[in-house]
Order: C-alpha cells, then structure tokens, then sequence
C-alpha cells in the first residue's frame, strides 16, 4: 500500500511539472536558508561551551550605576575572593588590549605588530579547555613564558620546532623576552577568547618587565584592566557568593563609582539567556533569533505555496477522490496518500536544499563573515529543533492538503460537481496575503537598513578624514637614541611635498578613547557628578588642526605643553559636550573655570567643537583631550593621487628612523566605515532574505496565476469572442491578485514599521522614516506581483479564443 | 438481496426541494441482471447512486445483504464497497497515474489482500480480458473501449456480490458495446454477480433479465 501510494506521489509529482518544480524549488531555496541560519545560530549558541566545566565558571563583571557594564576588573579581586570563600575553587584571569604591540625574533629577524595577545594566569590552560599540541600546560605558570597558536608558531618558526625557542615582545611594558613554551589549536570562531599568542602573566609581577607602569600590579584594586573568571565548587550558590563579592568590595574599594559585581556564567558571556538580560555579552542573542524568525518565515512561504498550488489542483484530483472512495478507499487512505505526496515533495525539496547548501556555503559565509558548514550543526542540540520543525512544518501543511483533498464526497465529484473548487479558498487568500506582507516586511526593512547604513557612511562626522592616513608608531628601539629618532622622523614629514599635515596622538578618531574615567568636578557641580564618566583623549599640539577641528573658545596646546609630564600637567581642552556634562553655561564660562579631578586642579584652556570621535552609530561623548608628545599614532594627511608612491615614501622614512619596526598603516575614512560592519552585515542579509522571500512567493503566485487561467479559459475565450481587449483581460485576471498584495502591504508596512522605529532607536544619528521609503517598498512588491502575475494573464489575454473554445 | 421500500429523494432548491426520486419500491435477488432505462433526467444515476451506497435516500428504507444501510457508519458503508460492491462508470474514471495493472489491483490494496493473492488475481483478469500485454501501459495509452475492459476488471477483482453500471458502453462504438455486454452476461451467468445496470440501448437492456423504467422518478 505504502509503495502504491509513493508511485502515484511521484507520478504525479512528474504529471504536474510546473507545479511540482515551484513546490521543490521553493521548498528547496527555503529549507537551504533554513539550514544556512540554523548553522549560524549553532555557531552562535555553541560559542564558549566546549570547556569542559563550562557550567560552573562565571566572569565578574563590573555594572555601573547607568547600567552599562563591562568584563575588565580590578586584578587583585580574584586573588582576595578565592582566600576567602571557600565555594571558589580556582580562578583564572587574562588581559587582552593590554599586550598588543611588536613581536620580533630575537636575531633582530621578523617582526609583526600582533593584536590577538594575552597575559593569562598560569592555569589559563588548564583551566580552560583550548588543546595543546605541544608543551606541559603548567609551563604557563613560569615568568616569561609564551605559548603560541598553531598558526603563529609557523609564521614565525616555519622549520624549526618553537618549543625552547625565543621571541621578544615590544610594548608598553617595554621589550620582554619569552620562551615558547606551548602551541595551542589555533583558536576557533567557537570561542571569544580568541589568541595567537598567550603569554604568562607572572612575567607582569617583576617589576622590570612593566616599564615602570605601576597600575598593573597584580593585586591593585583600582585599575580595571584584566577579565576575571572563576570556577566554583559544585551545587555552590553564585548569587550568593556574588552577594559576598560586593560585600567585599564595599569593604576594600577605595573608588567611590557606584559600580557593582555580577557574576555572569560562562555558558551566557556569549549569548544572554533572554532578550532583556543587561549585563554585556560578546555576541547578540536579539540577532540570532531574529535571523532564526526570518529563516522560519522564508520556508513558511514555502510551504504555504504547497498548500495553495495543491488545493488549488483540487479540483484535478476530485474526481480520483472520488473513484477511490467508491472502490473502497476511506478517509484516512486518502490522507495517507496525499500526505505521502507531500513528504515525498518535501523530501525532494530537502535534496535540493542539501545540494543548495553544499554548494552556496562559502556565499553564506561571506554573507556573515564568519566560518561555519553543516559540520557545527553537531556541536549544539539546535538541529534538533531545526529537524522537528521541518519535519512539523512538512506534516502539517501535508495533512492540511491532504484533509481538504479527501473530503471531497465521491458521489459530488462522479457527477462533476464544481462547487467544491471554492473550497480553501479564503485559506488560500489568507496565506497569499501573508506570504507578501512577510515579503514586503523584509523589502522595508532592507531599504530602512541600506538607507541608515548609507546615512552613517556619509554622515558629517565634525573632522576632515580626507587622505588622511594613519601610522601607528614605533615599539621596536626605544632606547637612549629613540627621542632623537622620532623628532628626525616628524622633521621629516614636515619635509615632504605631499605630506599637507601631521599630528602625532595616543588616541585617534575612528578607534578607542585611552580610557574613560569619572572624578571630575567644578565649583558650581552638583553632588553625585563626581561619578559622571568622561573620555580621554591623548594628543599632540597638532592634533586639531590635521583634524580640522575649530574651537569654540580658548586656545590649543603649544608644543611645550605637551612635553610637560603627565603628573605636572595641568591643562585640558573639553569638547563642548564635555562643557555641557560639567554644567558649564559656555565654553567661555569654562575656559574662565578650573576642574577638579580627584585631588589635582586643571585649567580648560581651550574648547574644540563637537565630533564624532567614535563613529557615528555613537552619542558625541563627553571628552577630556590631554596634552602629551606621543609617538603613538601619526596622522597624516596626503596631497591628492598617486598613493601609493607616497605610502612607500613614507615607509622608507619610517624604516629609516625606526628599523626593525614593521610599517602598518590605516586610512582614516575607511577605518569609520568598519564601525559599521555590522549594519552592512544586516543589510546583506536583509537584501538577501528579501529576495528570497520574494523570489519563493512569486513562484507561488505564478503557479496560482496559471491555475485561474487554466480554469478560465474558456470564459476568456467567450470574452473575447464578444470583444474583451487584451488589456482587459489582463485586468480581470491580475486584479483579484493584486488586491490580496495589496492588502498585505496595509497590513505589513505599519507592522515592520514599528520594528524598524525600534531598530533606529539604537541610533543617535539616524533617519526619519519618510513617506516615500514606505511608497517604494509597496511600490516594489506590487510591481513584482504585477509582473509575475502579469505574464500568465497576458499570454491568456492574447490567446487565439477559438483555440480554447474548441478544446471543450 | 437488495430491497427499496417507498424511497424517495429529494434536493434543496429555493425554498422549497425537488423530488428527484419518489416512491421507489424495488427487490433485486441475487444473481439477477436488471436493467434501468429513462430519459435524460429521470433519477436513474441517482437511483443506481442510492443502490450503490454513494448517495443517502431522503425517504423510504433500503435494505442492503438484509441490512438497513441507513443506520450504517461510514466504515461498515466503506466495508461493504471494499468487498460486495464493484461500480463501472460511463467515464471509465480509471486512475490516470497507475497502470492499467495497478488500476485492477486497487480495490484489492484497499481491501487488503496479500501481494501474492493480488498478483494472481490481477494476472487471472488480465489474462481473462486478453489485456496481458497492456498491463502496464496507462490510460490515455488505451482506446475507450479497452479502457472500459480495465474498469470492468476493476470492478469485478475484488469478486463482489453485486456490480453496479452507469450506461458503461454510453462512451463507446456499439461493437466495444456489445463486447461489454457480453462480459456483463457471463459474469452474470458463470460468476453469479448480480447487475444492475443504467444504459440507453433497448439492445443492452435486453442483456438483462428484466428492465426497470424510470420517468420524472417514478418508477412507470
Ligand atoms: N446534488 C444535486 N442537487 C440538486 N439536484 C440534483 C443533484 N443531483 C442530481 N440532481 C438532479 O436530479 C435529477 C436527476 O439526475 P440524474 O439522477 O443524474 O438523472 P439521469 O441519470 O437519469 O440523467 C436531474 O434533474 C439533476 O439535475
Ligand atoms: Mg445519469
């Protein structure tokens, strides 16, 4: 029986070509987005969870009293905690950002500016669960002891074998040797800890590895800089020792910030464990399940295409309903049969997304910039719910086919009864209409995200960021003779014909701030604006004029105000959102002011005009620009063409006065644009979604389009025998059509519009939705329909009437 | 063994019905061959409709095996076509995806016969009917004449008690005709199977034992 019912499944399947082909095409293009997004969202969901005590760690997190919080702690917390309470078992604590500089091989061979390096506690690999390839994980707990990632050991050993091997690390703690002590599994998108090269932060406690900065010491309580995690004893209470740890804390801190302890499992640092979860997380659970929602609602569209095309061919398999029930058949054989020939479309759309997926995965990994295959679907239990759902989605829109097919009565349709034809069909509206509203959702909000992309891209950011190229400055030799050095490498920009300006500063726009802090008060402050944080910016006297930057009141800094030290300074310049957070009436007010902070008092000597110093997906944030000589970044600013002539120009000049050094180098505007990777990344896929969407319903519509002509053709037929015109058959045909698209688009817009207003809430430099971004969202999904509609209603309204009148 | 007391049927129509069938009383003995003729119209579909157990009468009583079907649920009602009914049709109504084997050999997957037995039966018809060769063409591959051959095939595999036909030849040339009717004879005398038969032809009429007329469903 159940062979009988497969033949005929697929009999008819091949009977019914074009529909068969919209059913398996759609299915297939839906399922394979289904399964591309439910790779993405292991991915996501499987971030961090390979350790192996994952459960019991937890990260301390700093939350302050606006809410915001962050993962870099004070150092010594940990150390004090695990002395304390016994439910702590262990604890392990690295620093990223911190490390960053220039890694060279001792023979002054090679060197590379890496990013991706950390100092961790010497049980960094013990207790997390990266795999070592080579070494004792224990050599970690030794000063001076690096281990690196598979990848970095080749770069900078590609013969030898790195263990024993040296490196010199050059940075703000000066120059370091390190001996290679390990080689870990290259890091994978699985983890956020992400590093090349670990190195120990034991090395930190000697005094001559940290440059004389003091603020890294091990035990200090009041220098947020390192990430904290603890492994607690079993069936311990972390609320209760989180409890604990602020108790502590109010006991031991000396800041007065308001800021509070949370403890943040481990299995939820990447994705919170619900949507309004406050404290931080590295990725962005609102985004995976939003993705998972539009990957729903693209196979949903497909599948209702099934249950439209097949109960819109209802009336061809009538009358072998009915002879089927008259030689025996009941209901549930039926339902049987058709569900059998809906598992078996379904399955051949599964095929084919199978074949989809194998061969467009590197697209979709270029469309999420991140790597993934069906392989990571094994390492969570999402493809569980992704199987379930598919199988659920297939069964239902199969039994509900299969339910109006075989409730056709035998005797209606052997006397040829056409009444039935109407059945489903406010159904088959209803699901037409969604189809297009969820289409027409994902067009607005393709057009919303590509139009706040393209206004954060050209945005004025308040500076000039044009042939503006920024150097990072030198960590190799700084010796004796590197003061020298570096004012002969500014002399000679200052030299060149194409070099329009320079500056030299710690900070530069488009990148971090050096820190933000709070402390800061003026006479006329009011209690608690002590704890108001501020940016701080480090900057040469340069500095506003390569940037273009005005000011508003006051004066800049000269040269020798910058090479005043840091502890004898006592001039500032505030922007003009910094004037308005001290309360200041004007910057003239506040150039007449001096500032407090902490115990030291600083005179404004200067007000430079507002911009936007991060990018602008950010509020202008209050800053502080502090004058030092630095040789951290050169900006400079190019005379126009021929590039790359003056980059290698340039190189020469900065080899020459620094060698050993490598050369690396941003531009300015392009820097800006990475701030808005992730607005690019949404508009890709939104783009994308759309399409598909789109693409999938028309199919759906085109099958319906050929079925009403197919029904009335001869009504067509006798139409234009008395003198119907084409356009009026298409009209006729098209405008049952096209009202349903149009009621989709009153249904939907208000909907994604209130969605897209929450989404540029996020934004403090955003568009207004204007009337015409809905009238081109509309516009565009009426065209499509229309067209795809269209060519069905045209060819009938062209046919030759006698044709369809002599085929009765 | 199939008794009609006073049936009548009726549609809705307006406000009021229309009485398509009335006063019918009937009694068919097993084995017998009757033949129902009337003008187009006359109730005659929708009488053999009744017999067949497709169509409810709105009035009177009928007794099935010497059963009342009125009171049958739709089980025992799909239990008696699965194994005492066989229907031919004047459209032939043969399933276009299957075979012409696959045809014949429906009734019997619904009945739920084993493979063996369902083969053997199947090639015993095929060979009966001379349409060993054509076992596996579909359909639209077949003449109407042969395609009526497969439907009477059908309609006769599962051995029921009693085949009911609505003009089956209406669609044919009178020599595929008169080939149908002989078959329906020989069923009818070899196999014992009660016919009742709706047809146009006084010819195929006389095929039968006696014929039953129909106008503006009264029985004349
Ligand atoms: N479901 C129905 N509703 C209303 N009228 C019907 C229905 N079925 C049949 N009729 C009417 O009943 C009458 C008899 O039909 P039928 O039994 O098919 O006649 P015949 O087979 O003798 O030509 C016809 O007038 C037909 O229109
Ligand atoms: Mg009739």
């Amino acid at each position: 029986m159940l062979r009988n019912y497969f033949k005929i499944a697929f009999r008819t399947l091949l009977r019914n070509r074009v529909f068969s082909m919209i059913n398996i095409l759609g299915l297939g293009l839906g399922i394979a987005a289904f399964v591309f997004i439910l790779e993405y969202v292991s991915l996501e969901k499987s971030v961090n969870q390979f350790h192996t005590h994952v459960d019991r760690m937890y990260r301390i997190m700093n939350v302050a009293p606006n809410g915001t919080s962050w993962g870099e702690v004070e150092p010594g917390w940990a150390t004090l905690a695990q002395d304390r309470f016994p439910e702590i078992e262990t604890y392990c604590r690295f620093a990223d950002g911190i490390a960053s500089g220039v890694v060279q091989k001792p023979d002054g061979g090679v060197s590379f500016k890496e990013e991706a390096i950390g100092y961790a506690d010497g049980n960094f690999f013990e207790f997390f669960s990266f795999p070592l390839l080579k070494g004792d994980p224990t050599t970690l707990r030794q000063p001076n002891i690096v281990f690196l990632s598979e990848s970095a050991a080749t770069k900078y050993f590609p013969a030898a074998s790195p263990l024993g091997q040296t490196l010199l690390l050059h940075n703000q703690f000066g120059k370091t040797t390190y001996t290679v002590g390990g080689v870990f599994e290259d890091m994978t998108e699985q983890s956020d800890i992400r590093y090349d090269m670990v190195c120990s932060l034991e090395t930190l406690k000697n005094p001559t590895n940290t440059n004389g900065n003091d603020w890294v010491r091990l035990d200090n309580l009041d220098n947020q800089y390192i990430n904290a995690f603890l492994l607690i004893k079993e069936k311990a209470d972390h609320q209760a020792l989180e409890a604990k740890l602020n108790a502590l804390r109010q006991e031991r801190s000396e800041e007065n910030d308001g800021v509070v302890f949370r403890l943040q499992p481990a299995t939820n640092i990447h994705l919170a464990a619900s949507f309004d979860e406050p404290l931080q997380t590295t990725g962005n659970v609102r985004y995976v399940y939003m993705l998972a929602g539009i990957a729903l609602l693209i196979v949903l569209i497909a599948w209702f295409n099934y249950i439209n095309l097949s109960t819109a061919n209802a009336l061809k398999r009538a009358n072998e309903v009915g002879v089927r029930k008259a030689i025996g058949a009941t209901s549930s054989n039926l339902i049987a049969q058709f569900l059998g020939e809906s598992l078996l479309t379904n399955a051949l759309g599964f095929g084919l997304a199978l074949i989809l997926v194998s061969t467009l995965q590197p697209f979709f990994n270029d469309l999420i910039g991140k790597e993934v295959s069906l392989s990571i679907l094994g390492s969570t239990s999402v493809w569980a719910y992704g199987v379930a759902l598919l199988g659920v989605g297939s069964l239902l829109s199969g039994l509900y086919t299969a339910w109006i097919l075989s409730r056709f009565k035998a005797i209606e349709t052997l006397k040829g009864k056409t009444g039935s034809s109407r059945r489903g069909v406010w159904l088959r509206k209803g699901l037409v209409v969604g189809q297009f509203a969820i289409s027409t959702c994902l067009i607005l909000a393709t057009i919303v995200i590509y139009s706040q992309l393209r206004h954060l891209q050209n945005g004025d950011l308040g500076i000039n960021t044009e042939q503006l190229l920024v150097v990072s400055g030198p960590q190799i030799g700084k010796d004796s003779t590197f003061a020298t050095r570096s004012n002969a490498f500014a002399y000679a920009l200052e030299q060149q014909s194409f070099v329009q300006e320079y500056a030299t500063s710690n900070s530069v726009p488009s990148r971090f701030y050096n820190f933000r802090t709070s402390g800061f008060t003026q006479p006329g402050s009011r209690p608690k604006d002590e704890l108001k944080s501020y940016a701080f910016a480090i900057i040469g006297d340069r500095y506003l004029n390569t940037y273009g930057l005005s000011l508003k009141a006051g004066r800049n800094f000269t040269p020798e105000e910058t090479a005043v030290d840091w502890n004898d300074n006592s001039k500032v310049l505030l922007n003009e959102r910094a004037v308005a957070e001290f309360g200041f009436s004007s910057p003239e007010v506040a150039v007449r002011t001096k500032i407090k902070w902490d115990e030291r008092y600083l005179d404004v000597i200067g007000v430079v005009a507002d911009y936007h110093h991060t990018n602008l997906k950010n509020a202008v944030d209050p800053i502080i620009f502090y004058p030092q000589k630095s040789t951290v970044y050169y900006s400079i600013r190019l005379t126009t063409g021929q590039m790359s002539e003056k980059v290698a120009s340039l190189e020469k000049l900065y080899k020459a006065s620094f060698p050993g050094n490598p050369f690396d180098y941003f531009f300015m505007d392009e820097s800006y644009q990475k701030a808005y990777y992730e607005e690019q990344q949404y508009g890709k896929l939104f783009t994308t979604a759309a399409l598909l969407a789109i693409f999938i319903a028309c199919l759906g519509l085109f099958g319906l389009a050929t079925f009403t002509v197919e029904a009335r053709t001869k009504e067509i037929g006798v139409r234009k025998v008395l003198g119907a015109s084409v356009g009026s058959v298409v009209v006729l045909l098209s405008k049952d059509f096209l009202k349903l698209v149009v009621g989709a688009i009153i249904i939907s817009l208000p909907v994604a519009a209130y969605f897209l207003h929450q989404w540029l809430q996020d934004f403090p430099y955003r568009i207004h939705m204007e009337w015409w971004i809905f009238a081109i969202a509309a516009f565009l999904a009426i065209f499509i329909a229309s067209f795809t509609v269209g060519y069905q209603a045209v060819k009938a309204g062209l046919m030759n009437p006698v044709d369809s009148l002599r085929s009765e | 063994m199939i008794q009609l007391q006073t049936i009548a049927k009726h549609y809705p129509a307006g406000f009021g019905k229309v009485y398509v069938l009335r006063n019918i009383t009937l009694d068919v003995k097993e084995g017998e061959f009757v033949s129902i003729m009337g003008p187009s119209g006359s109730g005659k579909s929708t009488l053999l409709h009744i017999l067949g157990l497709l169509e409810e009468p709105s009035e009177g009583e009928y007794l099935f095996l010497d059963e009342p079907v009125q009171k049958l649920s739709e089980k025992k009602r799909t239990d008696l076509h699965r194994h005492h009914i066989g229907f031919v049709f004047q459209a032939y109504h043969l399933i276009d995806e299957l075979t012409v084997y696959e045809n014949i050999e429906t009734p019997l997957l619904y009945k739920g016969v084993s493979s063996s037995e369902r083969k053997s039966r199947v090639a015993e018809l095929l060979d009966r009917f001379n349409m060993v060769a054509k076992k596996d063409l579909f359909p639209s591959q077949l003449s109407g004449g042969q395609q009526q051959l497969v439907g009477v095939a059908r309609a006769i595999v599962h051995n029921p008690k009693v085949i009911f036909a609505d003009e089956p030849t209406g669609n044919l040339h009178s020599e595929q005709a008169d080939e149908i009717m002989e078959l329906f004879q020989k069923l009818n005398k070899e196999d014992k199977v009660t016919i009742i038969q709706v047809t146009h032809s006084e010819k195929n009429a006389g095929y039968g034992h006696r014929t039953i007329r129909l106008k503006d469903g009264w029985m004349a």
